[in-house]
């Protein structure tokens, strides 16, 4: 008997001794977060990324301190395929709420979806921070109807709003400088934009605005379709329209064909506007380097927007052998949370909020303030956004450069295309 | 209590007599049951958000079919009456402040209307020309709506429609309810004398036009009960998502209710049903096996793709009418079917192979 109960003794203490090895002893329990993005796209990759690294960075410093409690942070990655299907997306984040139990969220990208995920977001009463979806809408709703909708902010990008406005600043300045040394009177401006809704309004606001306000004058409108493969047909009519800038506003794959075709034809012209090929690193070798010159609204470069911008801009071309594009900016989303949560004490929304609300941070975009709709302050001091131009291989920052006393170190001036110089000395 | 007594012995009789002697039969009741007792057991958010959105697929799934499949009026823009109706129900919602349960049933009539719009010019092509003409409504339509976003809300969408009920049990069983009821409200179509007239209609035309019959109102009846049905669907999806958004257009959400009708076994109703009750809900089992991975590249919709087209290789006809001719057997004499293993029909008493 005796031995009977010593072997059921010894076999107690093995389960024991096993279990006090196995079980973390008074785990911590992490500060769940849902990255919410089209995860087989790149679109979602940078939500990703961004949220990744910060999470590292975070957790190896300590995590966030909610009270007297250090708590890591577990990402959770929410592909809300929302390219290919809005159910899908908001079975997504229905499943990051009610069965991961996220304490926040980030990312979206389509706004139709993103519109539904806002939705349920807010009736979990779930801080959820848009680091994608850029329409003034999603932020509007917060002024409307501040009790349901104080759970939402956006980060990044601008609001669209906002990006027009950068997008004719940008117009504005390069038109000056061919003004002034090219001895030019009066600009021409030949508007291309992709057969797109998005690009519509651009495109009315442009026709009315450029001979109006700017003293610029419009010689046509062309809109190639999204994914054409030949541009050359629009680009001789430019030519002979006599156009000295090309307005351009393109976010898929024609904005590549053009920039290509435009170096080859070697088109008199200089190219600015919103072209979101050329953000990515991969646009010159895509252009075998005829897309040198072209000038787009950017969210990163390697220039000091902020003390923080090129360790995160250099730490995460290192990591994923890319330049971040904008939806990365859940990076900054991560510290911005963390600082509220931290001033909180706790992680609950309501709590979070106020804190969330004042949030005065230096991010790697620049000066995050929220406004009373939520959305982040645009302008200088704050965030302003960036123009970007392609410079022998090198995407360089050449806005703002001493705009509104707007100057980032390692802005560079704006690069006039050489033949395009000569072709105008040629004329006179 | 003899008049009750009468009823349950009448329905246990029915049951007796009509639904055990089948295993198809069985299964439908088997699924019935489980659908309505679903939420005793389990009533999480997640979860009853994927069985609404499967419920009102498989309404919109089983209107396909009894156009495309039925009539054999091949139509690859199926998505133009959801589309329509759900922008339907959601101005009559939002402008006119209408309440679900009268802003759906009208916005379906915006699908009966879209039926007739395409049905009309439609009637004189047949296979690819019809499949491409089908094919390009919802795309114009996709064009009106960016070109009037003061109305449409442009590439937001319409949002902030009313909630179906206001509880996520009750939309569950609002949705599943009505899927039953409409599913066996196009079954009864399908089965009736005007359903014979569809087959026939895809089957020879030219022979049923010989026999006197005007086909071309009994395809314009199918087009627009085809778009009614899709039309409640939409409405169910606007108010549930409140949203209506070009998404609801899109030529994937053509071909998605194409690949479900399909690969639950066209020509049937309940087919295509079961297809979306299979498939739908799978998109999300795969959501929680591969999050269990997350090393693993997003390949949810490789998965689905390859087990589609697997499916539509071994079993062509469908998975659904794959599974019954493996279990039941057709009378060769009165058509009737038998659970698989009978010697003599139930029926007629023949003998069966």
């Amino acid at each position: 008997m005796m031995q009977f109960l010593g072997k059921v003794g010894a076999v107690l203490l093995g389960l024991a001794l096993v279990l006090a090895v196995c079980l973390p002893v008074g785990a911590v329990e992490p500060i769940k977060i849902g990255v919410l993005g089209p995860m087989s796209f790149t679109q979602g990759e940078g939500h990703w990324n961004g949220a990744s690294m910060a999470a590292d960075e975070i957790n190896k410093a300590g995590g966030i301190k909610v009270g007297a409690q250090a708590r890591p942070i577990e990402l959770v990655k929410v592909d809300t395929n929302e390219f290919l299907s809005v159910p899908d997306a908001t079975n997504a984040i229905e499943m990051a709420i009610s069965r991961y139990n996220v304490d926040f969220l980030v990312g979206g990208f389509r706004t139709e979806a993103v519109m539904v995920m806002q939705d349920i977001a807010m009736d979990a009463k779930k801080i959820f921070i848009g680091c994608g979806a850029a329409h003034p809408e999603l932020c509007t709703k917060v002024t409307k109807d501040y009790d349901r909708y104080k759970y939402w902010f956006r980060l990044t990008p601008i609001n669209s709003k906002f990006l027009g406005k950068v997008d004719f600043i940008l117009l504005g300045t390069v038109g000056a400088i061919m003004k002034k040394t090219l001895g030019i009177e009066k600009i021409k401006v030949a508007i291309v934009a992709e057969k797109a809704a998005w690009a519509d309004p651009i495109v009315g606001i442009a026709q009315k605005l450029l001979p109006a306000k700017m003293g610029m004058e419009v010689v046509g409108v062309w809109r190639p379709s999204p994914v054409a493969k030949d541009c050359t047909a629009e680009l001789a009519a430019i030519q002979r329209a006599g156009a000295h800038i090309v307005f351009t506003t393109f976010s898929s794959s024609v904005g590549l064909t053009f920039a290509k075709q435009m170096g080859e034809l070697k088109v008199p012209a200089v190219a600015v506007g919103i072209n979101v090929e050329s953000q990515k690193s991969g646009f010159w070798e895509a252009t075998g380097g005829n897309g040198n010159y072209a000038v787009t609204i950017n969210t990163y470069a390697r220039v000091e927007i902020t003390p923080k911008t090129i360790p995160f801009y250099d730490k995460y071309v290192k990591l994923y052998k890319e330049a971040p594009n904008y939806t990365a900016g859940t990076y900054d989303a991560l510290y911005i949370l963390k600082e509220a949560v931290e001033k909180a004490g706790s992680v609950n929304s309501d709590k979070v909020l106020p804190f969330l609300e004042k949030t005065d941070y230096i991010d790697t975009a620049g000066r995050v303030v929220f406004d009373k709709s939520h959305d982040v302050t645009w302008g200088p001091e704050y965030v302003t956004s960036i123009g970007t131009q392609w410079q022998d291989g090198k995407i360089q920052c050449i806005w703002p450069y001493h705009w509104e006393k707007v100057f980032y170190k390692g802005t560079v001036p704006f690069k006039m295309p050489p033949w395009v110089v000569e072709y105008y000395k040629k004329k006179k | 209590m003899g008049l009750v007594g009468m009823y349950f012995r009448r329905t246990m009789g029915i049951l007796r007599k009509e639904v055990l002697v089948l295993p198809s039969r069985v299964a439908v009741l088997v699924f019935i049951v489980a659908l309505m007792a679903l939420p005793i057991f389990t009533q999480d958010y997640y979860f009853l958000r994927v069985m609404i959105l499967t419920s009102i697929f498989a309404i919109f799934a089983a209107s396909w079919d009894l156009l495309s499949g039925f009539t054999g009026q091949m139509n690859f823009g199926h998505a133009l009456f959801f589309g329509v109706a759900s922008y339907a129900t959601a101005l009559l919602n939002l402008k006119l402040g209408l309440p679900p349960y009268f802003s759906i049933p009208l916005g379906a009539v915006g699908g009966v209307l879209a039926g007739l719009v395409v049905g009309i010019p439609c009637l004189r092509l047949k296979g690819s020309y019809l499949a491409l003409t089908t094919l390009a409504f919802p795309i114009i339509l996709t064009g009106i709506v960016f070109a009037i976003p003061d109305i449409t809300g442009g590439e937001l969408g319409l949002s902030g429609l009313s909630r179906l009920t206001g509880s996520r049990v009750l939309d569950y069983y609002l949705a599943s309810g009505l899927m039953l009821l409409l599913g066996f409200a196009m079954w009864k179509i399908t089965d009736s004398k005007t359903g014979i007239i569809l087959h026939a209609i895809r089957e020879d035309e030219l022979a049923v036009r010989t026999a006197g019959i005007n086909t071309t109102r009994y395809k314009l009846l199918a087009f627009c009960l085809s778009g009614f049905f899709a039309g409640v669907a939409g409405g169910l999806y606007a108010h549930f998502m409140r949203l209506a958004g070009p998404s609801g257009l899109e030529v994937g959400l053509s071909f998605q209710v194409i690949i479900w009708a399909v690969f639950g076994g066209m020509v049937t109703i309940y087919g295509p049903i079961a297809g979306v009750f299979i498939l739908y809900p799978l998109m999300e089992v795969l959501r929680v096996v591969l999050d269990q991975f997350p090393s693993l590249p997003e390949i949810r919709m490789f998965i689905f793709a390859g087990l589609v087209l697997l499916t539509l290789l071994f079993m062509p006809e469908g998975l659904i009418p794959w599974v019954r001719d493996k279990i039941e057997v057709e009378c060769p004499r009165c058509k009737v079917r038998n659970v698989l293993g009978r010697q003599r029909c139930r029926v007629c008493d023949a003998e069966l192979d």
